[in-house]
C-alpha cells in the first residue's frame, strides 16, 4: 500500500492525507505544517473521526521535535510525519506508540526536559481518548453484521426445543467475547474439533430423548434414614480418638521412662499429634452421640474434618432422567436466623469433606418437632454425577468450614453447634412430564411402531425432512442433502441396525450442519434487504429467547403479521412476559454489567463467613430478578439508579437484615426510609464485583459506575504505566494510597474520575455489608500486627462537578444523570440484539429507543420494542 | 494451497513410505537401522504460562550477558541446566497493548486491529508454522494441550495455536484427554475401523452438501465467516486421511510411559503429566510440534494459594508476591524436570531428544501489566543455538525473530514471521 493516499474530506472542507508510516514523498498537511493552518482550520466537532485537539502541537514542539522530526528521525521515528487525525490504522498504530512510550515514562528520555504534569496530564487525557475512539472508528464495520453462529447457550436451548432434552455443553467454547456480547457474529469462531462435539452432542441428546416403550417406566423410590450409618461412624472414629488419647496418656503417665513406640506411637510428636486430635475433636463427636436428635436423624454441624453431610445416591441402574429428592427437615430451637437455610448439591468428584457443588437452598420454617419437607428436582445427564447431599449453609471450603470448627473449639471447646437436623431424604423419579415425551412424539409423527409400518424407509424420509426442515428453522433443506442424509439411515440398516437406531445418525448430522449452526440471512447481490417475515422470526426470538420461534410467532410469519410493525410488537410484548425471557434478562445483564467479575475472586470466608456460595448466587440473581420485575411491572430503567424497594429472596432479605420474607423465590420488598439499598449501587453483587474478595476496590468501583452508569468509560488500563510502590509496607487508607495516583500525570488523567466515585462507595466491604468504619491491619515481620480504625469518608465529587458529602448524595447526584445511564443501556441493548459492535452509525437509532422510551417514562420494555421496531433490526446489511 | 484430493491422494500412495517411528524404544528396531542414516527429526514445543513473573527476581540480572550471566532467584532451580539453556531479554510483541492477554499474540506477534472494520484479528501462530512442514510425517501433525478453567492470563483463544486463517484451534485440555489422543489404541478391530472411517467421510460428505447451499447468496462477510466451517472440515478430512495411512500401524508407545492419568489431576501434578506426555509423544515420534497453554489457578492453588492468578499477578510486597515467587521457583523446577527428560531419552544416532528439540518458555505479559521485555527462556539443540548464556538484545526487538530463528534453525524454510525484521545472529554465535 505505500505510496497510495486516499484524500479524506472532513465536514469543514478541510483535507487530511492519511499517510503511511515511513513515506514522506507528498506534501499533506502535518504537524508541522499544523502549526500554520490550525489558526483557520479545526475538525468539526461532531465528525466521529479521532483526532488530537490541536493545542497539543506545542507539546511536540517543546519536547519531541529536537529527536524526533524529519531531520534527525531517532529511532526511526519521525513525528513531523504525524498527522493529528487519527484516522488510519497505521496513524493510530503510531500515536498508540507515542501513548505508550509517554505512559511507560520512557520518552522524553530521562536527560531531555520532562513534559510538565499539567500538560502531560491533560496530553495523555486527550490522546487515550482519542486512541479509543480511534479504535472504535477503524473497527466500525458500518452496521455490517457478520452471519452468527448459534453461541453455546442458544445450542443448548435449541437443542431442548428439538428434544425436550437438556444437554452438558461445558466442553464447547464458551462463546464468551472479551469486552463484547456472546452474540456477536464476528467473535464466534468455528475450530475444528467443533463439528465433531457438536456431532457427538447431538448424538447424546437423540440417545435421551428416545424412549420407547408404552408406559413410562415405573417411577422408583428410595428412602434414606442415615442417622445409624453416621453414628456408627462417629462412635467408631471418636473410639478411636479416645482410645489413643488414653494410651497417649498412659506413656504420659511413665514420665519418659519408656519409649512412645511402646505404646505404638512413632515418636513423641506423635503423641502431640493424637492428643491434639483428641482435644480438637472428641467432645464435639461426644455431643453429637448424646444429642437424642441424632438417633432419629441427622445433625447438620461443621466439623473439623468438613461439614457433615447428609447424602443420597441416585443408583447406576436408574435411567438418566428427571428426579425429586425431598427431605423432611427441622431447624433445632435455639438455632440462628442465618443458619435457617439448608443447602442441596451435588457430591463426590474428589471435593474435599462436606464440599459439592451447591444446586439451591432452602429455607428452613419448620421444626424438629413439626419438620417440613423440602423438594429439590435434579436432572441426571448420561455422564454426569449421581451423589448428592445436604448440609447446612456456609462457604464451599473445607478450611472454611475448619476455619469456623476451630474458632469454635478455641473459645467453646466444642465446634458449632447444629442448626438442622434431616429426619428422612427420599429420591422418585424418573418424572415425566408427559408420556411419550412431546420430542418423541413430535418426531415419530406417525407413532412410535415403526414396525407395523408397510414402507419403513419412506417413513425414515419423512421423519428426516420434518426434522431437517425444522431444525432449519422452517426452511427446506436441498434435495441432496436430504438424499444423503437418507443414506446415511440406509447405511446404518445395512448394518443391521433397527429403525430407531438408524435413523438417529441423519437427525445428529442435522445438528452439526450450517443450516442449523448459522442464522442464515442470504443477501444475493445486494448491500442490504429487509428481513422476510420468517427470519425476523427468528431473530427476534433469538433475541428475546435465546432459542428457536415457538409456533405462534411461526405462524405470524406465515400470515405475514410480522411485516406489521405493531403486530411485531404485540409479539415482543407477548415474549417478554414469556418465562423464557429470563434467558435474554440474565444473559444481557451479566455480559451488559461484565458481572463474570463476580466469579474471578473466592470470598475471604474469615471476613465474610456469611458471604457464602448461596447468598453469592441470590446476589448474582437480585440483579436479574431486579430488571425482570422492572419489565413485568413496566417500569423506568431509572428505577437500577435508586428505588425504594428491593427484589430479593429469602436469604438475600437475611443477608440485607430487611424483615423476613417466607415465600420461596425472589419478591419484592419495600425498604425502610434512609436504606442504602435499592437500585443497582446497593446491591451486594455490584460491590463484590469491586473487590477482589478480600478488600474493596474502589478503583474497579469507580470505573464500573463511569463504565455503565455514566456512560463516561475511561480508556483501558494501558500497559506498562510504571506501578506505584512508593507507600509499600505503610499502614494507609485506600483514600491515602489511591491519592498516590494525583502524583504521576499518566495516572491523575484518568484517576481524577474514577477514585472519588469509588470512595462515595467505600461504606459498602468488599461482601457489600455496610460499615461506618474499617480496621487496616498490618502484620510485619517481628514487629507483630499493627492496627488502624479509619472513619469512612465518603465525600467527593462527580466528573460533571456535583459535589457530594456522603453515598445518599452521590446516590442520587448519579440518578440525576439517567440521560447518560440510558444512552449507555441503550448501546448495549443494540450490540446484544444486533449481534455486532455498537457504531458509530447507530447514534440515531439510540436516540430514537431513549426518545420512543422517554414518552413511556423511560420503561425499559420500551426500548426493546422500539429496537424489535427499528430499520436496523429488521433489515441484513 | 494444495487441494484435498492431492493431498488425500498423496497420503495414500505413500502411506507405506510414511516415515515410522524410528526411536529405539518404538519396537522398530529393523526399520531403525534401514533409516539409522537418517537424522533424527526436529521438534519444537512452546509453553505459554499466562500472567508474567516476578519481575525483581525472575529476571536474571540484566548487566551480566553472554556466559558471564548469573541465574535469578526464580530461576535458580534451573542450576544443573545453566549451560543448556538461554534467557534472552528485551523481546517484544509491539502491537499488543492488551494487558491480560500473555498468549493471544505470543506465538503470530499479530496487530489486533490489522484488519479494517475489524475489531479482532490474528494470524498463524509459530507452531503451526513448523507443524505444516514437521508435521507431515507423523501421527499427529501438531499436539495442542491446555486446560479447563478460566482466562488465567491467557486472552482470548482456545490454545496458544492459531491457524493459517488467523483463527484459534482448539485443544486437548485434560491429561487424560492427552494420554489416550496419544496412546491409547482403538480396540475395535480394523474392518470396523474402516467401516467407520467410510461414515465419518459420508457424514462430512453430507454436511458439505449443506454447507454449499448454506453459502449460496451469502454477504462477502458471511461467506467469509462460513469458510470457517469449510476449513474445519477440510481439517477433519485432512486428519481423516492421516488417520487412515496410519489405521493399521498401531499407536507406539515409549515403556516408561506414565500410567493413564486420573479425572481429578489438577494444577503442579496437571503440568507434570502434560510435560511427561510431551516427552513420551516425542519418544515415539507422534508429533514433533507441541504447544501448552498452561492453567494458573489451579497451579498456585495447588501449591496452598487461596487467590486467583489475576490478584496474584497484581502483586506488591507481602503475601501476593510470595505466591507469585512460589509460582515462578515452581515453573523452573517443573522446566528443569522436561529437560532432564528430554536429556535422558536416547535417539538412533546416539544424540538426545533435548538435541533436537526447541523448547521455549514464556509469555507475552512480562510481569503485573508490562507487556515489554516478554519473559523468554529456550533450550534444547533442535534450533542448533548456542546455549549458557543471557542476551539482552536491543530493546523493543520483535520476539516474532526468535520464533523466525527457530523456524530456520530448525530447517524450516520461511522468510519471515509476524512482524519479524530478521534472525536473532547471536544465538547462533
Amino acid at each position: 500500500m505505500m505510496g497510495v493516499y486516499e484524500l479524506t474530506e472532513f465536514a469543514t472542507g478541510f483535507v487530511v492525507f492519511p499517510h503511511p508510516i515511513g513515506t514522506m514523498k507528498a506534501f499533506r498537511p502535518t504537524l508541522l505544517t499544523l502549526l500554520l493552518l490550525t489558526a483557520s482550520f479545526g475538525f468539526s466537532a461532531d465528525t466521529p473521526k479521532a483526532a488530537m485537539p490541536d493545542k497539543h502541537v506545542a507539546v511536540f514542539e517543546k519536547y519531541c521535535f529536537e529527536c524526533h522530526d524529519s531531520l534527525t528521525e531517532e529511532g526511526g521515528v519521525n513525528l513531523d510525519d504525524l498527522g493529528f487525525g487519527l484516522d488510519t490504522i497505521e496513524s493510530a498504530e503510531l500515536w498508540q506508540k507515542v501513548l505508550n512510550s509517554m505512559n511507560s515514562g520512557e520518552m522524553p528520555p530521562e536527560d531531555e526536559p520532562q513534559v510538565s504534569d499539567e500538560e502531560k496530564e491533560a496530553f495523555l487525557e486527550d490522546l487515550s481518548k482519542q486512541i479509543v475512539l480511534a479504535r472504535e472508528a477503524l473497527s466500525d464495520s458500518g452496521g455490517v453484521m457478520t452471519m452468527r453462529r448459534l453461541n453455546r447457550r442458544e445450542y443448548e436451548n435449541t437443542v431442548f426445543d428439538l428434544l425436550g432434552v437438556r444437554i452438558d455443553t461445558a466442553d464447547l467454547p464458551d462463546d464468551a467475547n472479551s469486552g463484547g456480547f456472546d452474540t456477536a457474529g464476528n467473535a464466534l469462531f468455528f475450530s475444528s474439533d467443533q463439528f465433531e462435539q457438536y456431532l457427538n452432542l447431538a448424538r447424546g441428546a437423540l440417545d435421551e430423548a428416545f424412549l420407547f416403550g408404552k408406559a413410562p417406566p415405573k417411577k422408583l423410590v428410595i428412602k434414606r434414614e442415615s442417622e445409624d450409618k453416621k453414628n456408627k461412624f462417629f462412635e467408631r472414629t471418636s473410639s478411636k480418638i479416645k482410645l489413643d488419647f488414653d494410651k497417649a496418656q498412659e506413656w504420659r503417665a511413665t514420665k519418659g521412662a519408656k519409649e512412645p513406640k511402646e505404646f505404638g506411637f512413632i515418636d513423641e510428636s506423635d503423641v502431640r499429634f493424637h492428643e491434639r486430635l483428641y482435644n480438637q475433636q472428641y467432645k464435639t463427636f461426644r455431643r453429637y452421640l448424646d444429642n437424642e436428635l441424632s438417633n432419629s436423624g441427622v445433625l447438620l454441624e461443621k466439623h473439623f474434618n468438613g461439614a457433615v453431610v447428609d447424602p443420597i445416591d441416585i443408583p447406576g441402574k436408574w435411567p438418566v432422567g428427571e428426579y425429586i429428592i425431598r427431605a423432611n427437615v427441622g431447624a433445632l430451637k435455639d438455632a440462628d436466623a442465618h443458619q435457617k437455610f439448608i443447602e442441596f448439591g451435588q457430591t463426590g468428584n474428589g471435593a474435599r469433606g462436606g464440599e459439592m457443588k451447591v444446586l439451591g437452598y432452602r429455607h428452613i420454617t419448620g421444626s424438629v418437632d413439626q419438620p417440613q419437607v423440602i423438594e429439590f428436582r435434579v436432572r441426571v445427564a448420561k455422564t454426569g454425577g449421581r451423589s448428592f447431599g445436604l448440609r447446612s449453609r456456609q462457604h464451599n471450603n473445607r478450611d472454611a468450614t475448619r476455619a469456623e470448627f476451630l474458632q469454635s473449639q478455641v473459645r467453646n471447646k466444642v465446634g458449632p453447634p447444629p442448626s438442622l437436623w434431616v429426619d428422612w431424604i427420599e429420591i422418585e423419579g424418573p418424572v415425566y412430564e408427559e408420556w411419550p415425551p412431546q420430542g418423541v412424539s413430535e418426531l415419530f409423527f406417525k407413532g412410535r411402531e415403526w414396525w407395523k409400518l408397510p414402507d419403513q424407509d419412506q417413513y425414515a424420509r419423512e421423519i428426516i425432512e420434518r426434522f431437517a426442515t425444522r431444525a432449519f428453522r422452517i426452511k427446506k433443506p436441498s434435495e441432496t442433502f436430504l438424499e444423503k442424509l437418507f443414506t446415511l439411515y440406509k447405511t446404518e440398516r445395512d448394518t443391521g441396525k433397527k429403525f430407531h437406531e438408524a435413523i438417529k445418525e441423519p437427525l445428529a448430522v442435522v445438528m452439526a450442519s450450517p443450516g442449523f449452526l448459522y442464522l442464515l440471512e442470504p443477501a444475493p447481490g445486494q448491500e442490504k434487504r429487509e428481513l422476510s417475515p420468517m427470519e425476523t422470526a427468528v431473530r427476534l426470538s433469538y433475541f428475546l429467547w435465546s432459542s428457536p420461534p415457538d409456533e405462534k410467532l411461526y405462524e405470524a410469519a406465515r400470515s405475514g403479521e410480522l411485516a406489521k410493525p405493531a403486530k411485531l410488537g404485540w409479539h415482543a410484548n407477548r415474549m417478554l412476559d414469556d418465562p423464557r425471557a429470563d434467558e435474554f434478562i440474565a444473559s444481557f445483564a451479566h455480559q451488559w454489567l461484565h458481572m463474570d467479575r463476580l466469579d474471578f475472586f473466592q470470598f475471604d470466608f474469615r471476613k465474610y463467613p456469611e458471604f457464602d456460595e448461596s447468598v453469592k448466587a441470590s446476589a448474582r440473581k437480585e440483579v436479574y430478578e431486579t430488571i425482570r420485575s422492572i419489565i413485568t411491572e413496566k417500569r423506568p430503567l431509572a428505577d437500577l439508579l435508586n428505588a425504594d424497594h428491593v427484589v430479593v429472596d429469602n436469604l438475600l432479605a437475611n443477608y440485607y437484615a430487611l424483615a423476613d420474607v417466607n415465600h420461596e423465590g425472589f419478591q419484592k420488598v419495600n425498604l425502610p426510609a434512609n436504606s442504602p439499598r435499592g437500585g443497582l449501587l446497593g446491591m451486594a453483587a455490584i460491590h463484590a464485583m469491586g473487590s477482589d474478595g478480600t478488600r474493596s476496590s474502589p478503583v474497579e468501583r469507580g470505573t464500573w459506575v463511569l463504565r455503565y452508569l455514566l456512560d463516561d468509560a475511561p480508556p483501558p488500563a494501558p500497559p506498562n504505566v510504571p506501578q506505584l510502590s512508593r507507600l509499600e509496607g505503610k499502614l494507609l487508607g485506600p483514600r491515602e494510597i489511591i491519592n498516590a495516583h494525583m502524583e504521576e500525570a499518566q495516572c491523575a488523567q484518568c484517576h481524577r474520575k474514577i477514585d472519588p466515585i469509588g470512595f462515595g462507595l467505600e461504606n459498602f466491604d468488599a461482601a457489600g455489608s455496610w460499615r461506618e468504619s474499617m480496621t487496616l491491619t498490618q502484620v510485619e515481620k517481628k514487629k507483630g500486627k499493627k492496627k488502624k480504625v479509619i472513619q469512612i469518608d465518603a465525600s467527593g465529587t462527580l466528573p460533571n462537578g456535583a459535589v457530594f458529602t456522603d453515598y445518599f448524595e452521590m446516590r442520587d447526584a448519579i440518578a440525576k444523570q439517567d440521560d447518560a445511564f440510558e444512552r449507555g443501556f441503550a448501546e448495549s441493548l443494540i450490540e446484544y440484539a444486533l449481534g455486532r459492535p455498537y457504531g458509530f452509525s447507530d447514534e440515531s437509532l439510540r436516540e430514537r429507543l431513549i426518545k420512543r422510551a422517554d414518552a413511556k417514562n423511560g420503561e425499559i420494555r420500551e426500548f426493546v420494542i422500539a429496537l424489535i421496531q427499528s430499520k436496523p433490526f429488521r433489515t441484513k446489511k | 494451497m494444495t487441494s484435498n484430493i492431492h493431498r488425500r491422494s498423496f497420503l495414500r500412495s505413500s502411506s507405506s513410505l510414511i516415515a515410522l517411528p524410528f526411536l529405539e524404544s518404538s519396537g522398530f528396531r529393523k526399520f531403525a537401522s534401514a533409516a539409522a542414516e537418517a537424522e533424527p527429526p526436529k521438534r519444537l514445543a512452546y509453553l505459554g504460562v499466562g500472567f508474567g513473573f516476578t519481575r525483581d527476581t525472575w529476571y536474571p540480572d540484566a548487566k551480566k550477558t553472554g556466559d558471564a550471566w548469573e541465574l535469578s532467584e526464580g530461576l535458580s532451580p534451573l542450576e544443573r541446566h545453566k549451560d543448556d539453556i538461554t534467557v534472552i531479554q528485551n523481546l517484544t510483541n509491539q502491537f499488543n497493548n492488551e494487558a491480560h492477554w500473555g498468549s493471544t499474540f505470543w506465538l503470530t506477534g499479530a496487530n489486533r486491529y490489522a484488519e479494517p472494520g475489524q475489531s479482532f484479528n490474528n494470524t498463524i501462530s509459530v507452531d503451526q508454522v513448523a507443524a505444516e512442514t514437521l508435521g507431515k510425517d507423523t501421527r499427529f501433525t501438531s499436539i495442542q494441550l491446555g486446560y479447563k478453567g478460566g482466562d488465567n492470563g491467557h486472552g482470548p483463544g482456545l490454545s496458544l495455536a492459531w491457524n493459517r486463517q488467523g483463527k484459534p484451534v482448539s485443544g486437548l485440555n485434560t491429561p487424560v484427554a492427552a494420554f489416550h489422543r496419544l496412546f491409547s489404541d482403538d480396540q475395535t478391530p480394523l474392518a470396523e475401523r474402516q467401516a467407520a472411517l467410510l461414515k465419518q467421510r459420508s457424514v462430512l460428505d453430507t454436511v458439505l452438501e449443506d454447507a454449499k447451499s448454506a453459502k449460496r447468496g451469502l454477504t462477502k462477510t458471511d461467506t467469509d465467516k462460513l469458510d470457517e466451517y469449510f476449513q474445519s472440515i477440510r481439517d477433519i478430512e485432512t486428519r481423516l486421511s492421516k488417520e487412515e495411512a496410519w489405521l493399521d500401524v498401531p499407536k507406539s508407545k515409549p515403556t516408561d510411559l506414565p500410567e493413564e492419568p486420573g479425572e481429578g489431576l489438577k494444577g503442579v501434578e496437571e503440568v507434570k503429566m502434560m510435560y511427561d506426555l510431551m516427552v513420551a509423544a516425542m519418544q515415539v515420534d507422534a508429533s514433533r510440534v507441541f504447544t501448552y497453554r498452561q492453567p494458573l489457578d489451579s497451579f498456585i492453588r495447588s501449591m496452598g494459594a487461596t487467590i486467583t492468578s489475576h490478584n496474584m499477578s497484581h502483586y506488591s510486597d507481602g503475601a501476593r508476591k510470595v505466591v507469585s515467587k512460589n509460582r515462578d521457583a515452581k515453573q523452573s523446577e517443573l522446566f528443569a524436570h522436561f529437560i532432564d527428560r528430554l536429556k535422558s531419552i536416547k535417539e538412533t544416532n546416539g544424540t538426545t531428544l533435548f538435541d533436537n528439540t526447541t523448547l521455549t518458555l514464556g509469555s507475552n505479559i512480562n510481569s503485573i501489566h508490562y507487556l515489554t521485555n516478554c519473559p523468554t527462556v529456550v533450550t534444547g539443540g533442535g534450533s542448533g543455538f548456542k546455549h549458557g548464556s543471557q542476551h539482552v538484545v536491543d530493546p523493543k526487538t520483535p520476539l516474532c525473530n526468535l520464533w523466525l530463528s527457530q523456524l530456520k534453525g530448525s530447517g524450516i524454510e520461511v522468510e519471515s514471521h509476524g512482524d519479524s525484521t530478521g534472525q536473532i545472529d547471536s544465538l547462533f554465535a
